[in-house]
């Protein structure tokens, strides 16, 4: 047996951290027609931003895990990284006349 | 003759040495060597939504008009039905290490059936949208004919159908790797004193969720504010 396990603290924390997940669930629900309708996207990735956040640091129990979260941040730039360059050359896009994927090929 | 058995010995800080009994109990190496598998699964989602993000970025009007077209009632129902099983799967790894072995198979169970439900639901709407003329394949998502649909549209729904259904995919491996799960409490090989293998399921089993928690916004809400007015479709 794990003696670490405080069961009725954990247990507990389990059932806040599901309340706390309903409820922005349920922000993203209401989002679109109530607050920030003009940047619905943003909004909608924010709040699942705030939602991974809690998942991980709760559920996957990387609260006090210094190592693992040095490697999320590690793959995050990565993704962010690839995110941010590919930004770039699209802005900079030269191709439009010949692209398959900006417009339908005649 | 077989191998002889020649015991490994290892010095700890102090100098002393100690027979190695085996590395299975290795709890630090089982978790860091499942998040650096979890790690490539956040690289390949990662650049999936990169395309997605691109192709938005070329064609946002179709994506916020196709988007609106989904059935977000039966995604958000989806999305709830995956939040609680993420709890029960946690509740059963709670229930391992705290020495009460039924309850946590009985949470996987919950987990393994909350799973079904959702690939049940999916399995619903992936129906309705083929009864729509919508899915890989069929004329609408083809271009150059009389039913195609506008282009950025076309692109969205092939996102939509791959990264759902490799999302879903994802669910029924997990079902297979609970009912592995099983197996091995039942065998005995998983208990409240070892249960690395119940962590790392759980673990994998919230990187499904919380991919999710990315795709369901990126789908079903981008189009939903046909109310509040964001960028309106036709």
């Amino acid at each position: 047996m794990d003696t670490n396990v405080n069961y009725k603290a954990e247990y507990a924390g389990y059932w806040k951290v599901l309340v706390a997940l309903l409820i922005f669930t349920a922000i993203t629900f209401i989002q679109p027609g109530m607050f920030l309708t003009d940047y619905t996207f943003v909004t909608q990735i924010a709040i699942g931003a705030i939602k991974a956040w809690i998942i991980l640091m709760y559920y996957m129990h990387l609260k006090g895990e210094k190592l693992i979260i040095a490697f999320i941040y590690f793959s995050l730039f990565l993704v962010t990284f690839f995110f941010i360059v590919v930004g770039i050359d699209v802005a900079n896009f030269q191709y439009q006349d010949v692209s398959h994927i900006t417009s339908q090929v005649k | 003759m077989s191998h002889e058995y020649v015991p490994e010995v290892s010095t700890d800080r102090e100098g002393k040495e100690h027979v190695v009994q085996g590395w299975q109990d290795d709890r630090e190496g089982g978790k860091m060597g499942f998040w650096l598998f979890m790690l490539t699964e956040v690289m390949m989602f990662g650049a999936m939504f990169l395309v997605l993000t691109y192709y938005f970025s070329l064609h946002q009007q179709d994506f916020i008009n196709a988007s609106a077209s989904l059935n977000r009632l039966l995604g958000g129902i989806n999305t709830v039905v995956l939040l609680f099983s993420a709890l029960t799967m946690g509740l059963g790894l709670l229930k391992m290490r705290s020495g009460d072995v039924k309850g946590a198979q009985l949470m996987i169970w919950a987990t393994i059936v909350l799973a079904t439900a959702f690939l049940v639901i999916k399995g619903f709407e992936w129906t309705a949208e083929y009864n729509h003329g919508v899915f890989l394949g069929l004329d609408a998502l083809q271009s150059g004919n009389e039913h195609s649909k506008p282009f950025g549209e076309i692109l969205f729904f092939g996102m939509y159908f791959t990264m759902t259904g490799l999302h879903g995919f994802h669910i029924i491996i997990g079902i297979g790797i609970m009912l592995w799960l099983l197996k091995r409490i039942k065998a005995g090989k998983v208990t409240p004193g070892h249960n690395i293998l119940h962590f790392n399921i759980a673990l994998y089993w919230d990187l499904v969720h919380l991919i999710w928690v990315f795709v369901f916004p990126y789908f079903y809400m981008i189009g939903a504010g046909d109310i509040g007015g964001v960028i309106h479709g036709h």
